[in-house]
């Protein structure tokens, strides 16, 4: 029964053009870090060169290239910061769409009138959701090593994929996690159009409104990884910097720095436990939503869809 | 089957909001009937087909369809029954085929693809098979509706306002294709409707709900005798929900 609900709702996606969305989203925000990488690589190179020739005539040593002192998958350094902004959203209106239509088009009263089993059926549509996840992430990697290979010239090393790999399913994860929160808005309101803005509303608040806070109120924080927490004694910066575990986007951005190398001064199970939130979070998010799915009714669609 | 094909004692049902639906229905009925359902809007028909088809629990009393509990033996209720609720819109962007052999999988058919192709020869509607949902009519989605039903050849068949939406030709074919899967099936039928012309051409029994109380139960026959002065099914209804019995 998993295996049929499962398979159904990623024909279903699939029909919908969701994962043609999904997936061209997620290869075009691939595109756009390695065209920026190759972009300001291709232009530290030429200055540098030039700077060696003007270096060279007046006698004196070149520095070394600053490519060579960076971590190569750097060139990718910007996914970490589309997947929550853009792909974070995607897995909103996916997980939304999984479970509002079932409820919407009156199809959940025929479900649940076979021999379907409501935690079947979430763990179907659950698998169904992951799956689709999975493969646009998974084509995104293929991307990503194409462009580490036009800009380097080189294949990543195996060390390099494993870290690419480690990224990506950090990444499936923390997608996941937004799936949920699509799927469990539409189970806690009766109206599609009020799921999905409250599902947009948690969105804000983790992307934006708790890396601010968290990160001791820095401009750049919901942007980019800081590594280190507010240094401040003022006690309202104490409460933020104690209440950073919580920022599960912080957490994901300054994780996927540390699995890809682009940023130092962490070690593995430091990194680690920087996913035990998120992982805790989608757990719970998931159990959530098998309750939610167990008590609700399904004998009464939803509204203004 | 083990005694009647629907039994319900003193079943009542209350919503989150706390105002009784159900006030304690007793029914019963026997396998083979054609059963009409008829009550004005908001009687109650949808919420007690909700409990038969184990969409929702009773508050209070006891179910049963085809001899087991709706809520003790649900896997063996939903094994015996086709439902078709009121406007069911299916899977649009899927052919008829699959959105059979997907509900053919749910019910345990075991080749799908063989029973698709048996159901829709027998509705008239292999040529819907390869056509999406999203380009059919209200007739032909009925079709479909009704396919998705018996495919798994159930002992009670519950429709739920079936003739809503459709024309009269529609009405007429639905009329003739739930004669013949009582008849050539042997399936008891369970029938919420508002058409009282199609109840007395259909139907060999009827109940009429009124504001959550049975208030009359019995064969159409026996409510033509029993009412001599009406004209009409209708007329004999409109007195009914007047002046309950």
């Amino acid at each position: 029964m998993i295996a049929t609900i499962a398979v159904q709702h990623v024909q279903s996606l699939r029909r919908q053009r969701v994962v043609v969305a999904l997936v061209g989203t997620l290869l075009a925000m691939t595109a756009m870090a390695g065209l920026i990488g190759w972009s300001s690589h291709n232009t530290i190179v030429r200055v540098y060169d030039q700077a060696v020739r003007l270096l060279a005539a007046d006698g004196k040593p070149a520095p070394p290239n600053p490519f060579l002192l960076k971590p190569s998958l750097s060139l990718l350094s910007n996914m970490a910061i589309y997947i929550p902004l853009i792909g974070a959203l995607l897995a909103l209106v996916l997980g939304h769409l999984t479970m509002a239509d079932d409820e919407s088009s009156g199809i959940g009263r025929l479900l649940f009138s076979r021999r379907l089993s409501r935690t079947s059926y979430v763990l179907g549509k659950l698998a169904g959701a992951s799956a689709v996840l999975a493969v646009g992430l998974a084509v995104s990697l293929i991307a990503s090593v194409a462009s580490l290979w036009l800009v380097n010239e080189t294949l990543p090393t195996g060390s390099e994929l494993g870290r690419l790999v480690g990224f990506y399913g950090l990444s499936w994860l923390y997608l996941l996690l937004f799936a949920l929160i699509g799927m469990v808005m539409v189970l806690v309101t009766r109206r599609r159009s009020l799921a999905l803005l409250a599902a947009m509303g948690v969105w804000l608040v983790m992307t934006f409104a708790l890396p601010q806070f968290t990160s001791g109120l820095r401009p750049t924080a919901s942007l980019n990884p800081i590594t280190d927490p507010a240094s401040t004694t003022q006690p309202f910066f104490d409460v933020t910097a104690k209440a950073r575990p919580f920022s599960l986007s912080e957490q994901y951005k300054t994780a996927s720095a540390h699995v890809l190398g682009t940023a130092t001064g962490e070690s593995g199970t430091e990194t680690a436990r920087r996913v035990v939130p998120l992982a805790v979070s989608v757990a719970g998010l998931g159990l959530l939503t098998t309750w939610l799915v167990r008590r609700h009714d399904y004998s009464r669609g939803s509204s203004d869809d | 089957m083990r005694g009647p094909a629907i039994e319900l004692r003193g079943v009542r049902h209350s919503y989150d909001a706390g105002e009784e639906v159900l006030h304690g229905i007793d029914l019963t009925i026997e396998p083979g009937e054609i059963f009409g359902f008829l009550g004005h809007n908001g009687a109650g028909k949808t919420t007690a087909m909700n409990i038969l088809t184990t969409l929702l629990e009773p508050s209070a009393g006891h179910a049963e369809v085809c001899g087991f509990d709706v809520v003790a033996a649900r896997h063996e209720v939903t094994g015996c029954i086709g439902y078709l609720p009121a406007d069911v819109r299916l899977y649009g962007h899927m052919t008829a085929a699959e959105n059979l052999q997907f509900f053919g999988k749910l019910s345990g058919v075991a080749n799908t693809r063989r029973a698709v192709v048996e159901t829709l020869d027998y509705l008239d509607a292999a040529d819907l098979a390869d056509r999406k949902l999203s380009s059919f009519s209200s007739g032909m989605r009925q079709r479909i509706g009704i396919a998705q039903a018996i495919l798994h050849r159930p002992e009670v068949l519950f429709l739920d306002e079936p003739t809503a939406g459709l024309d009269p030709l529609g009405v007429r074919q639905l009329r003739s294709t739930i004669l013949r899967l009582n008849q050539d099936l042997g399936m008891t039928v369970f029938m919420n409707t508002h058409l009282l012309s199609e109840v007395a051409k259909v139907c060999t029994t009827i109940g009429v709900l009124n504001h959550g109380d049975l208030i009359y139960k019995d064969s159409i026959e026996a409510t033509i005798r029993r009412f001599p002065d009406e004209a009409s099914l209708e007329d004999i209804y409109v007195r009914m929900e007047a002046t309950p019995a």
